[in-house]
């Protein structure tokens, strides 16, 4: 009987700490994250506004020289353009919006920003869009800024969290 | 190694190709409707011109004509495809590869050259900057011109411009517009550099100045049209600049460049000249007496330069050769 209930206690310790701890992962893959992507943007960078070179081969080298965690979403936007010959690169964007949320963990204000971002890459001559990509690299600083905070404090809670609240229910049983 | 490899045939293109080539190009619903013109048009057709709000058309054999909703070539503008700026916006968006920064410098001599050696002229609204013509911008018109390339159009003449031993006449094209000069010059080039088995000419290194990348039409460092192999192409050049350029870097033994008529290019030819180097160019003019009467070509026919004038027109189709004078003595030596 007491092998039971210490067995119980166990798995609703573990239950609940592991919840904590991937709430918290949460916080900590979108700052990885953001940093990744921000690489990735610095190659694009160099790819239009040194090497002028059209979209979907600039997406491509930026897929294949950065971080694939997160450079995989810029090879689907160019698998979108190649497809869909009537859509915009905006539209890629939009397209990836789902993979941003879901895998990469970004919020909506980053995802707002990469969207804006996204309306004004190609449409104008190189030093415009370099301008362009100096606005996305301080909004998108900012935002990593912001998710280290978050990380620092919401991470750290909800492991603790999740922890304590096992404890909790665990001596609320006893 | 008495170049056994000399002579290289080259492999005839096909017109339908180039023309579903070009339609990549085109909004979908533009595609669409030009997909199903008959196949006997297609392989006439030279322009497809979009215009804002304007009927969808297209030329062929210096006519133009407006395309009804089910295909079919009309005269009259109704009941037509109208073009509206999504049109225009989706097909530029095609054309410029979704990223008008690579095509800032083209656009800025209005014209992009995309891939199949196609040209598109653009017109609209012209944003200067300091560096005078910066960008165009709210497009307005495109006009498609569907690269012809006719691979053996200069075979017949050849005969006239090849030298003994194993080099070719200084020669002018001299012809309207739209007559098929610049054609005709790419194949001249392109049998020059190749060697011809039959006329036991072997090949000779041709460097080429192509300004408005109407002869290459080079694309991404690969001219699209056949141009021979022992041909260098500096696109986009300007003709002083580019033949000065060849002269130092490439040593061909002919430089071929399309359209002169500034002082500076004339310059420039004379310094090839000065250097052994052979010229073979193209001017805008209705015939002899035509060239003769501008003031800069005057002189340098006057000096004479050039040792072939080859005079084309458009009297029984495009690209008729009206005769091939000597330019010493400015008589026929057609036979």
């Amino acid at each position: 009987m007491f092998f039971i209930k210490v067995v119980g206690c166990l798995m609703i310790i573990l239950s609940s700490s592991f919840l904590g701890f991937s709430y918290s992962r949460i916080y900590s893959e979108r700052l990885k994250n953001l940093i990744y992507f921000q690489n990735c943007l610095q190659i694009l960078e160099t790819e239009i506004i040194y090497g002028a070179n059209p979209l979907p081969d600039a997406l491509k080298e930026v897929y294949c020289k950065g971080n694939k965690k997160v450079s995989y979403i810029f090879d689907e936007i160019r698998e979108f353009l190649l497809n869909n010959k009537d859509l915009s690169v905006y539209d890629g964007f939009l397209h990836v919006v789902p993979e941003l949320r879901e895998v990469l963990c970004f919020k909506e204000q980053d995802i707002e920003i990469i969207l804006s971002f996204g309306r004004s890459l190609g449409i104008s001559n190189r030093t415009d869009q370099e301008k362009y990509f100096k606005v996305i690299s301080v909004q998108l600083k900012g935002q990593q800024k912001e998710a280290e905070e978050e990380k620092m404090k919401n991470g750290k809670m909800y492991k603790s969290l999740g922890i304590l609240i096992g404890f909790g229910i665990v001596l609320a049983l006893y | 190694m008495e170049a056994y490899n000399n002579f290289i045939k080259s492999k005839k293109t096909c017109k339908v190709s180039a023309y579903y080539e070009i339609l990549d190009f085109l909004d979908s619903e533009l595609t669409d409707v030009l997909s199903k013109i008959p196949k006997d048009i297609i392989e006439r057709v030279e322009e497809i011109r979009l215009r804002n709000g304007k009927p969808l058309m297209i030329n062929l054999g210096n006519k133009d004509y407006f395309i009804s909703k089910n295909a079919e070539l009309v005269s009259e503008p109704s009941n037509c495809v109208y073009i509206n700026y999504k049109h225009i916006v989706k097909t530029f968006q095609l054309i410029s590869n979704y990223s008008i920064y690579s095509i800032e410098e083209e656009l800025k001599n209005g014209f992009v050259t995309v891939r199949g050696g196609h040209r598109v002229g653009v017109t609209g609204k012209a944003i200067y900057g300091i560096n005078g013509l910066e960008t165009i911008r709210d497009i307005s018109s495109l006009n498609i011109r569907i690269a012809k390339e006719i691979i053996g159009v200069s075979d017949a003449i050849m005969e006239y411009i090849i030298r003994k031993p194993n080099t070719i006449y200084n020669t002018l094209l001299v012809s309207p517009p739209q007559c098929g000069k610049t054609t005709l010059l790419r194949d001249i080039i392109r049998n020059i550099s190749n060697g011809m088995c039959d006329k036991k000419f072997h090949g000779i290194k041709v460097g080429v100045v192509d300004e408005r990348s109407e002869i290459g039409g080079t694309y991404r460092g690969y001219p699209q049209n056949d141009v021979g192999v022992r041909t260098d192409i500096i696109d986009g050049c300007q003709k002083y600049e580019g033949i000065m350029l060849l002269l130092r870097s490439m040593s061909p033994n002919v430089i071929a460049t399309d359209e002169i008529g500034d002082e500076k290019d004339i310059k420039a030819i004379h310094e090839a000249i000065k250097a052994g180097v052979k010229i073979i160019s193209t001017v805008h003019g209705n015939g002899l007496d035509d060239i003769l009467s501008k003031p800069k070509l005057k002189n340098i026919i006057s000096e004479k330069v050039f040792e072939r004038i080859i005079l084309i027109d458009n009297s029984k189709g495009v690209g008729t050769i009206q005769d091939i004078v000597d330019g010493f003595s400015f008589k026929s030596v057609m036979r």
